[in-house]
């Protein structure tokens, strides 16, 4: 890859058919095997925490005074019906997990999914139109890049009772002002781009030009990497059920079993380590998957590919 | 100068204006939160005269704007106003909630003077950690990018970031302090317990500067001048300092002065967890107990620091690179 990228910069538009840059982008990223190798691990546990749960008799929240306790499988004295064990109150680790995993997804994909589309519409704005409605917005964005997140989103859930619409808020609001300030960048280099003037000529809005012919070109190569931030989301979101303001026990979320087992860890390790290991392959695979698309997008933006 | 003297005047005009953003929007997200401060001050057995009565002497009954604006001639004299419930002795005044005196609370500035020089430390070491791990892993992996190497440092930076910093603080904790004891933790008695929570938060940006610093030190090595830096007969080692390194540096400084604001949400949580008593530990108790004197305090310093450390980011990366003009 490295040692032909030379070659490759010098004739850089020689293909004839059009290709979209999305799909020059999904082209060089499947060729990676890190990308296999992260797509892999997602499919097995995102594909088992929406499979298992509907097929096995344990409940996630309903509790076995016999059964606490228990180590994961693999180790003795643990159960095959338990693979990671059972915690304190005797259910069962594994399933907690998935159904904490399902829970986790759903609030960082639709943050991200929000705080994608904000910071679109800010940027795009700001770039667009500059001048006053530009130093107006950035400096909302300077000031919400300057509060630490994690003190504005525990003040907000003190206010509002955490429920998963309000941390998936939260979530947004500390994501937002990083896409503002990108798609800000890219949509003043796009202004000055011919089509952009040639459209402003001919009469068409600025709404039609921001959305018909800048959002379309801009957009997709950021949003590729969103795919990075959910990674992200998803220990913000551990961080928040840790500390005691994520969605509230007993739906399980990993930051509420990892705060319960803390009180075990000399005798029952298994109870806060478990989950964490099981969330921390989740996350290498978003991590393995989105660093393979940047990566890709990256070669596809400088023209090596 | 000139040129510098106006870059200051006007980056600083920007910061003042981020942080006054920033301390109202905190100042009136905390004057929505339910629960009475009097009420937490004097204690459940206080009567509701008495509460209403301190609420007034506190100004607690005004409008928002009002009370900003007394908070912020208070803040330009020095004076960030008293705790709610920390006592001067450090620990909690649990018996003290009766008297509707204040005396015997901590200000908030002797709070964040015992805190503050705490979380400088170990975000300092924090700092060393994370470059000692990710300077030679991102230099070595961008010289011979596409290597064997650079996957590695790839597969690597990737299993960095997915670890949750709050689980390994646990486990950590766990292993080398509760079961080998090798190295204290939880709590601060020296010097040594500052080690493993440094370690956790360089763990959580060390991907982030190998990544940057592999990239930005890859492109540099393919810029024409390296390549006509060798047919000068340069040495390798000037080449590599003078041309790739110092090149590659600003790409690195800039991402240091943007991770600062998550750099302090890692600090925090790791403070939590070791019981580390630091600026986060301060702040998360703060929330818990509603001291909004102590959180303002907290929310202002950091976006001071904030806004102070991207000024000089800047300053520096034009040091480094003079064509860089702001």
């Amino acid at each position: 890859m490295p040692s032909d990228t030379v070659a490759t910069a010098v004739a850089p538009r020689v293909r004839v058919r059009m290709e979209t840059p999305g799909r020059r982008i999904w082209r060089a990223t499947h060729r990676q095997f890190e990308f296999k190798l992260g797509l892999f691990l997602l499919v097995v546990l995102v594909g088992a925490a929406l499979i298992y749960p509907h097929f096995t008799k344990l409940s996630p929240t309903r509790m076995h005074i016999m059964q606490r306790f228990w180590p994961p499988a693999f180790l003795p004295g643990g159960h095959w019906t338990h693979l990671l064990g059972t915690d304190q109150l005797g259910r069962d680790l594994f399933l907690r997990s998935l159904i904490g995993l399902q829970n986790a997804l759903m609030i960082s994909v639709s943050a991200v999914i929000i705080m994608f589309v904000v910071g679109a519409i800010v940027g795009l704005l700001a770039g667009f139109y500059g001048g006053i409605i530009d130093t107006v917005l950035m400096r909302i964005t300077d000031a919400q890049l300057a509060v630490p997140v994690i003190i504005l989103a525990i003040t907000i859930l003190t206010v509002h009772r955490p429920s998963p619409e309000s941390v998936t808020l939260v979530l947004a609001l500390s994501g937002w002002p990083g896409y503002a300030r990108v798609v800000r960048s890219v949509t003043l280099a796009e202004r000055q781009r011919e089509y952009v003037r040639g459209a402003k000529i001919l009469g068409a809005s600025p709404i039609r030009i921001m959305l018909q012919m800048i959002a379309p070109n801009v957009l997709p190569p950021i949003a590729f990497v969103a795919v990075l931030d959910i990674a992200r989301m998803m220990i913000f979101e551990a961080i928040l059920g840790f500390i005691g303001i994520g969605v509230q026990p007993p739906t399980p979320t990993f930051g509420n079993i990892i705060a319960d087992g803390r009180q075990y860890l000399i005798n029952a390790w298994w109870i806060s380590t478990m989950p964490g290991a099981f969330l921390f392959l989740t996350l290498l695979g978003i991590n393995l998957v989105g660093s393979s698309i940047e990566r890709a997008r990256n070669q596809v933006l400088e023209g090596r590919i | 100068m000139a040129f510098l003297a106006t870059f200051l005047i006007r980056r600083l005009a920007q910061g003042v204006l981020i942080v006054l953003i920033v301390s109202f929007a905190i100042f009136t997200a905390l004057r929505l939160v339910p629960g009475d401060p009097a009420r937490l001050i004097l204690g459940p057995m206080a009567s509701d005269a008495v509460v209403e009565q301190t609420a007034r002497e506190m100004g607690l009954r005004d409008p928002i704007p009002v009370q900003y604006v007394h908070w912020l001639g208070q803040v330009l004299q020095g004076n960030l106003g008293t705790s709610f419930i920390k006592a001067k002795s450090g620990g909690e005044a649990a018996g003290g909630r009766d008297t509707s005196a204040l005396g015997d609370k901590a200000t908030v500035v002797a709070l964040l003077e015992q805190s503050l020089p705490m979380t400088l430390q170990l975000a300092a070491l924090a700092l060393v950690f994370a470059f000692l791990i990710s300077v030679p892993i991102g230099i070595v992996a961008g010289m011979n990018s596409g290597g064997w190497f650079d996957r590695f440092a790839v597969y690597l930076g990737s299993a960095f970031v997915s670890i949750p910093n709050f689980w390994l603080a646990i486990v950590l904790a766990l292993v080398v302090t509760a079961e080998l004891q090798w190295i204290p933790s939880i709590g601060y008695q020296g010097f040594s317990y500052t080690i493993l929570p440094a370690f956790v938060i360089a763990i959580e940006m060390s991907p982030i500067f190998m990544r940057s610093l592999t990239s930005s030190i890859a492109s540099a090595k393919q810029r024409n001048f390296v390549a006509l830096a060798d047919v000068r007969g340069l040495s390798k080692r000037r080449i590599f300092l003078r041309h790739i390194l110092r090149n590659a540096a600003v790409p690195v400084l800039n991402i240091f002065g943007v991770q600062i604001g998550a750099m302090l949400g890692g600090v925090l949580i790791v403070e939590y967890i070791f019981n580390y008593p630091g600026i986060g530990l301060l702040t998360v108790q703060a929330v818990l107990e509603r001291d909004f004197p102590v959180i303002q305090g907290v929310a202002l310093i950091s976006a001071c620091i904030f806004v102070v450390i991207n000024i000089l980011v800047d300053l520096i990366s034009t040091k480094i690179d003079p064509r860089l003009d702001f």
